[in-house]
């Protein structure tokens, strides 16, 4: 932004095609259209419209949710928990993350690639595994135990932080760790007041967001048993109650909604502080926020009554070995493998669709979803508020249950997991591209409406072009996530290696 | 740490500035956390927070946690249960205290219900020892069973010693009742759970029986996940045929809440099916006369009496019967034919 601000380009820039960028699309879309002609779509009937009843009772139960008191009261204590797994998990997600970003930064190992890459390398393994298969091994070791949902959350989640954290650290102007190193600081020091200064705003937001994440995540938890809103929700869901399910994906989205705002509030307030510029004083808001969240961690830790002698007990080592040695040696019968490499092309097709359908789904609507930069009509305001609304549902309703109500009215195969996988990605990747066009510069677009463009051609102009970098940055890593994900619609049947996985774990307790 | 002088090299300025208008007035700056918004806590805040966090751990000490009472190692008198129903289990979960609370009574014993829905989990804290006493299917009792030496069934419900499962197609087959499952075969057909007796195991058994290869439905079989989602797959038409348990199609035939569109196409053959299951470190703590007595209890419980008869309807059973680790060889011998034990 103050690149362009400052220093204008002495050429003007050349209307011209990047060859590669053409390469690129074109080999996306042809991905997309394989993953589709593997799906079914081109070769036969995919859709049931006969099954538009079973739908409908789906989605006519969200306008009456149980709400009976007995429930209710079920509802608020399992909120507690789910609440509490989240706090805490992302809290230990943030603590590794800080520590692992160290390891695997760029600025700690400098030139020496292959320490880099290893570390790197590394980091890959606990994101790899879904939240839901750490959950089901940990099991394992621990027993019922309340750090079984707050270690499931915290390392893979620690896992990703360390990533980011660590792209965050570098990516900052490294101008005044250099001046600190060549005036004669040590490293560590160099680092703490060169580079983390700057790069705490993003920081703090990305740890805002993972902890929305981590309440989504304590949800898949609480289907495989680990209690909270999940397990409400999958008592309800294994009998169909529609309402109580919705009872619960509406509590659920209040939870996301509260750790949103609370998140957005506080990255307003470091994005524009509100003390005067001529002091340093403290800001009494962002002061209140970090107490709180001190204050949530505390009872959170009380609530779920962790002891953090439960890691060390004789008994968990006990369990370790016995899981360990289960594992391995890996399944490596040829049956089993030549099922796994099927499926795995499921997966990926599956995956593909989904990101394709979520990312369409995020484009169209991020204009509408973000915070419009300068004053809005009320019209415009409600508008966004029910978009955002909408994204919102959209990812409360977990994937095992996008699953099955899209099964209702498409054909079994790969398309209903894709299309449930989707819907829910199209949530959360809304929500992003709706930052990242709020993150944009507004004066582009301000100049074409000056200029007597429409709404329409202002997006399209002023928006699109410079979104689509950081949209499709997210789509990305989104895809990855689906990768895991499928794991969940998996679990239901609706194909993919998930499916094999969830057989697996019905068979043994050794992970394959 | 806000006062250190780290402010000063945020950008290199010349001393006529004062240092702090022109780092405050940059937008780009103040964005990224820019020095008037860095740790906005003072000393004292960070300690008070530290030590409220120090004093939640010590306090957690004394607390059970809401998500698990597993038994701490002093409480030797515990009994730990737990129970997956294939039937509306939001009920029994949520009614828990009912059947704890019965159970503690009758044998004098502190009992704590577990919470758990999966079955995976299950047979895993089964093994592990956090549950003692778990009310498993035929299927998992046996998987349980296999992973926990010396664990032995205590009792049955009445139904369970005849179970059966029941064959539904979508009414736009056009297929009449009949016992020739061979007419499915061409089908889009769904399972229930996985690791269901009733809506996979047996059913693939007497399927193969007839000559159907229990995974080559067109498309392959569906998982649907529960009894009550197979039922909405199939007046779906999404697939054309599915299983389920005897006991949920006649509850719901009963309540009327079955779809016309699915309609009863054929009833296995009898198996056994649900049980409860006892662990072996149970009995090393609580007695060796443990079993014997959660037998008696169990096959005690009389329908004419109020309370038993609210245990005995959360289980939808009329009542308990005894039971022995022989009546499960069946379904052993067919879980290991069809790969689902090991």
């Amino acid at each position: 932004m103050t690149a362009v601000r400052d220093a204008p380009p002495a050429t003007p820039p050349r209307l011209h095609r990047v060859r590669a960028r053409w390469a690129w699309g074109l080999g996306a879309v042809a991905v997309v259209v394989w993953s589709l002609a593997g799906a079914g779509l081109f070769t036969g009937d995919v859709v049931n419209p006969a099954g538009r009843a079973q739908f409908g009772r789906f989605a006519g139960s969200a306008l009456s949710p149980a709400l009976d008191p007995a429930f209710l009261q079920v509802l608020a204590s399992s909120a507690l928990i789910t609440v509490a797994y989240a706090v805490l998990g992302a809290a230990l997600a943030v603590l590794l993350g800080a520590l692992g970003a160290v390891l695997v930064a760029r600025t700690t190992w400098g030139r020496r690639r292959l320490g880099w890459t290893l570390a790197r390398g590394a980091l890959a393994v606990p994101r790899g595994l879904h939240e839901a298969v750490w959950g089901l091994l940990l099991v394992n070791v621990l027993g019922l135990d309340p750090w079984v949902g707050v270690l499931a959350i915290g390392l893979p989640y620690g896992a990703v932080t360390a990533k980011v954290f660590a792209d965050l650290l570098d990516e900052v102007p490294r101008g005044s760790h250099d001046a600190l190193l060549a005036a004669g600081s040590g490293r560590v020091a160099a680092v703490l007041y060169g580079l983390l200064p700057p790069a705490s705003g993003g920081l703090l937001s990305y740890a805002c967001y993972r902890l929305e994440c981590a309440v989504r995540s304590a949800v898949v938890l609480g289907l495989i048993g680990a209690g909270g809103l999940g397990y409400q929700l999958s008592l309800s869901f294994s009998s169909l109650r529609w309402e109580q399910v919705w009872s619960c994906v509406y509590a659920l989205a209040a939870l996301c909604a509260l750790a949103d705002v609370g998140g957005r509030a506080v990255r307003r307030r470091l994005a524009a502080p509100r003390t005067p510029g001529d002091r340093l004083a403290r800001d009494r808001g962002l002061t209140a926020a970090v107490l709180t969240t001190l204050a949530l961690v505390a009872w959170s830790w009380w609530y779920l009554a962790i002891s953090p002698a439960t890691l060390f007990a004789e008994r968990t080592r006990e369990q370790l070995a016995y899981v360990l040695g289960a594992a391995w040696p890996p399944d490596t019968d040829g049956v089993l493998l030549s099922s796994i490499a099927a499926l795995a092309v499921d997966t990926v097709q599956m995956s593909v669709i989904a990101i394709a359908v979520a990312t369409v789904g995020a484009v169209a609507l991020a204009g509408l979803a973000a915070h419009p930069a300068g004053h809005a009509g009320p019209g415009r305001r409600l508008t966004g508020t029910a978009v955002r609304v909408a994204l919102l549902l959209l990812r409360a309703v977990p994937p095992p249950v996008w699953a099955l109500v899209v099964l209702f009215v498409l054909l079994p195969g790969v398309l209903p997991g894709a299309v449930a996988l989707g819907v829910y990605t199209w949530g959360v990747l809304g929500r992003l591209a709706a930052e990242a066009t709020e993150e944009l510069d507004p004066r582009p677009r301000a100049a074409l409406a000056a200029l007597g463009a429409g709404p329409a051609a202002g997006w399209l102009y002023g928006v699109l072009p410079r979104a689509t970098g950081p949209v499709l940055a997210f789509a990305l890593y989104r895809w990855e996530v689906a990768i895991r994900d499928s794991v969940l619609v998996g679990l239901l049947g609706a194909g993919g290696l998930g499916a094999l996985l969830a057989a697996g774990w019905a068979r043994s307790t050794g992970p394959r | 740490m806000s006062s250190h002088p780290a402010v000063s090299l945020e950008v290199p300025r010349d001393r006529t500035h004062p240092p702090h208008e022109d780092v405050v007035s940059t937008r780009a700056a103040a964005r990224s956390g820019g020095p008037a918004s860095l740790l906005p806590l003072s000393r004292r805040g960070f300690l008070a927070g530290t030590a409220a966090l120090a004093a939640a751990a010590l306090a957690a000490c004394g607390r059970t946690s809401p998500v698990s009472s597993s038994a701490p190692s002093g409480s030797t008198g515990r009994l730990s249960i737990g129970a997956i129903p294939d039937q509306d289990p939001e009920v029994l979960q949520r009614l828990y205290g009912t059947v704890a609370d019965s159970m503690s009574g009758a044998l004098d014993l502190e009992v704590a219900y577990q919470p758990v829905t999966d079955y995976a989990a299950a047979v895993s804290l089964f093994r592990t020892g956090d549950l003692d006493l778990v009310w498993f299917g035929g299927l998992t009792g046996v998987q349980a069973r296999l992973q926990t030496p010396g664990a032995a069934p205590i009792a049955q419900r009445d139904i369970d010693e005849a179970f059966h499962s029941i064959f539904v197609v979508n009414a736009g087959t056009g297929l009449p009742p009949s016992d020739d499952l061979t007419a499915l075969a061409g089908l889009r057909f769904t399972y229930g759970s996985e690791t269901s007796t009733s809506g996979r195991l047996m059913p693939a058994y007497f399927l193969q029986e007839q000559g159907v290869d229990p995974q080559g439905f067109p498309g392959g079989p569906g998982f649907s996940g529960s009894h009550d989602a197979t039922l909405g797959l199939v007046a779906s038409g999404s697939y054309q045929a599915g299983v389920l348990n005897e006991q949920v199609w006649t509850t719901r035939t009963a309540e009327g809440s079955v779809d016309p569109a699915v309609v009863l196409y054929a009833r296995t053959p009898a198996f056994h099916d649900y049980h409860w299951l006892l662990g072996p470190q149970a009995v090393e703590r609580l007695g060796e006369d443990l079993p014997g007595r959660l037998t008696d209890y169990f096959t005690g419980l009389s329908a004419d009496d109020p309370d038993d008869a609210e245990v005995l309807d959360l289980f939808g059973a009329g009542s308990f019967l005894p039971t022995t680790a022989s009546n499960y060889d069946q379904v052993e011998e067919i879980g290991r034919r069809l790969g689902l034990v090991s």
